[in-house]
């Protein structure tokens, strides 16, 4: 699968069974549709968290391509913030550009996106504390 | 056991020169439609060496074919252990001295066949979605039932039957699309004589027919064997796994799951152990389904609660369909010995967990993808597609920078 904004393949990581894509090159993750269940299926707040997002039609944020089915992603506004998603129109996941996913997690913050948060932090702890320097 | 490869190699036969009777009639009359003085021996020169290409083909590549068109590729132990060490366990109850080789299909929807024209050489695949919905009582379950059509020789006939309705199939394809492009009117048009001209008609019409009935009545040949072949293996493998609720469940699961097999076609589907084509709310679909119906397969196998010997069986099929028909021959039934169930076995596998059996299902498909994989002494497994191209990767949790071949 390749990265839709840099057009690289994207590697995957695995930890703790969470599993995601992640491009290398950009720092931007991809969550499939399946993974975000399983990311979820810790409790029923999947259901939850779509409610939060609203298609957004007004982004000027240039649209990108579905890695999986190629579709052009459609906009969607997470909790009326200016935080803005990429979402396949045909529901193969999720895009966040690099540090999108955990502003997304850190604002709903229940049980569940607590746990993949740390799980997140823990996953690109190396590349943090790169960034701090 | 003899007699159900003996009556298998026997339908076998009748089924092969039935549809090649079939085949050269198709020949002929689509021949004779775009010409009415030299077509017909043309078309049947051109029916017979299709199909003897195709029978050859069918039966030193047949179940290549099947496997390369369902996208299966073969897989090793390390690919995916449980499902080879199901394999093992089912080969070891089964008596067979050779081991089936075993291909994944990278496909969300569950679902399995066996194919091979010899034991020897015989495959049985299963798709991730399979391995991922699974557990593994259930998976015995399905492992135990493909096992059983190649211990029952269902496959050569399963693939011989395949590769002939695949030609019908084709030819009247080509004779549709022939038609519409009107491929058939230069020859008509230079006929004079009136009676020809009415012979014409008759031609056309006996074409178009065959053209329409001519793949409904081969597949009509095959499903009534084939949903015998189907009830049979249920038998086999609720006796070689002694626990029917575990085919059952996974029955259950099969026929539940929403996802559609994108591989299958009309060729391919009776190959698998639950219809890949089913459709809601079909009941003329009884008629002509290749499968009996799932609950009703579900119905007997929870039904063997005393015994799961072919004899139980019998006697449970009949007292649920309400009929009297042999599902298994009666020498089976003389030489059948009771089978005790596993009793106490609770369906419930307590080590299975759906998000590790979905994981190491895409794993295997990963690995079969030549996807590189590395385990970072932290803890990241990183997972590397065969297109990337940089020289090192980094770990982004604590910075190891991993040489990539």
């Amino acid at each position: 699968m390749n990265c839709p904004i840099c057009k690289e393949p994207m590697i995957i990581l695995e930890l703790n069974r969470v599993e995601i894509d992640y491009c290398p090159v950009c720092s931007g993750i991809w969550l499939d549709e399946g993974e975000l269940e399983l990311l979820y299926s810790i409790d029923n707040t999947e259901s939850e968290l779509k409610k939060l997002f609203r298609e957004s039609s007004d982004s000027k944020e240039k649209s990108f391509k579905c890695p999986v089915c190629r579709k052009k992603m459609i906009k969607i506004r997470f909790n009326n913030t200016e935080l803005i998603i990429d979402k396949c129109p045909v529901n193969h996941g999720l895009w966040f550009n690099k540090g999108e996913l955990e502003k997304v997690l850190s604002a709903k913050t229940n049980q569940s996106s607590q746990k993949v948060l740390s799980l997140l932090k823990e996953m690109f702890s190396y590349n943090k504390s790169q960034e701090a320097e | 056991m003899w007699e159900l490869i003996q009556s298998n190699r026997r339908k076998s036969l009748i089924l092969f020169f039935g549809m090649g009777a079939l085949l050269i009639l198709i020949g002929y009359v689509f021949g004779s439609y775009y010409d009415p003085e030299a077509g017909g021996v043309v078309g049947v020169f051109f029916a017979i060496v299709l199909w003897v290409i195709l029978s050859a083909l069918s039966y030193f590549a047949g179940s290549k074919i099947l496997l390369a068109v369902s996208g299966a590729k073969e897989v090793t132990k390390d690919v995916h252990p449980q499902l080879y060490n199901v394999v093992e366990e089912m080969k070891i109850a089964a008596g067979v001295p050779f081991f089936p080789k075993i291909y994944i299909i990278d496909d969300p929807a569950p679902n399995a066949f066996a194919t091979g024209v010899k034991p020897e050489n015989s495959a049985i695949a299963v798709t991730s979605g399979l391995l991922s919905t699974l557990n593994r009582y259930e998976l015995q379950g399905v492992v135990a039932h493909e096992m059983s059509h190649i211990v029952n020789r269902d496959i050569l006939l399963m693939t011989f039957a395949g590769v002939m309705l695949g030609v019908i199939t084709i030819m009247s394809d080509i004779f549709f699309r022939g038609m519409y492009f009107g491929g058939g009117s230069r020859y008509r048009s230079r006929s004079s004589s009136k009676s020809s001209g009415q012979a014409q008609v008759i031609v056309m019409i006996l074409a178009i027919i065959l053209a329409i009935l001519g793949p409904v009545l081969a597949q009509l040949f095959y499903f009534a064997i084939s949903r015998k072949r189907e009830y049979l293996a249920d038998a086999s493998a609720a006796r070689l796994t002694r626990y029917p609720e575990g085919l059952a469940n996974a029955l259950e699961k099969i026929a539940n799951s929403t996802h559609k097999l994108r591989s299958a076609n009309k060729v391919t589907a009776p190959m698998y152990i639950v219809n890949p084509l089913k459709r809601e709310g079909m009941k003329l679909a009884d008629l002509t389904s290749t499968h009996p119906p799932i609950s009703e397969r579900i119905k007997i196998l929870r039904a063997l609660q005393q015994g799961v010997s072919y004899n139980d069986y019998q006697r449970v099929f009949e007292m649920i369909h309400g009929k009297k028909e042999k599902i298994i021959p009666d020498s089976v039934l003389k030489e059948s010995i009771a089978v005790t169930p596993v009793i106490g076995l609770t369906n419930e596998d307590k080590d299975f967990n759906p998000i590790e059996a979905r994981r190491e299902a895409n794993d295997a498909v990963m690995k079969l993808n030549d996807y590189n994989f590395i385990n970072c002494k932290c803890g990241v497994k990183i997972k590397i597609p065969p297109d990337y191209n940089k020289p090192i990767v980094v770990c982004p949790r604590c910075g190891t920078r991993h040489q990539l071949r």
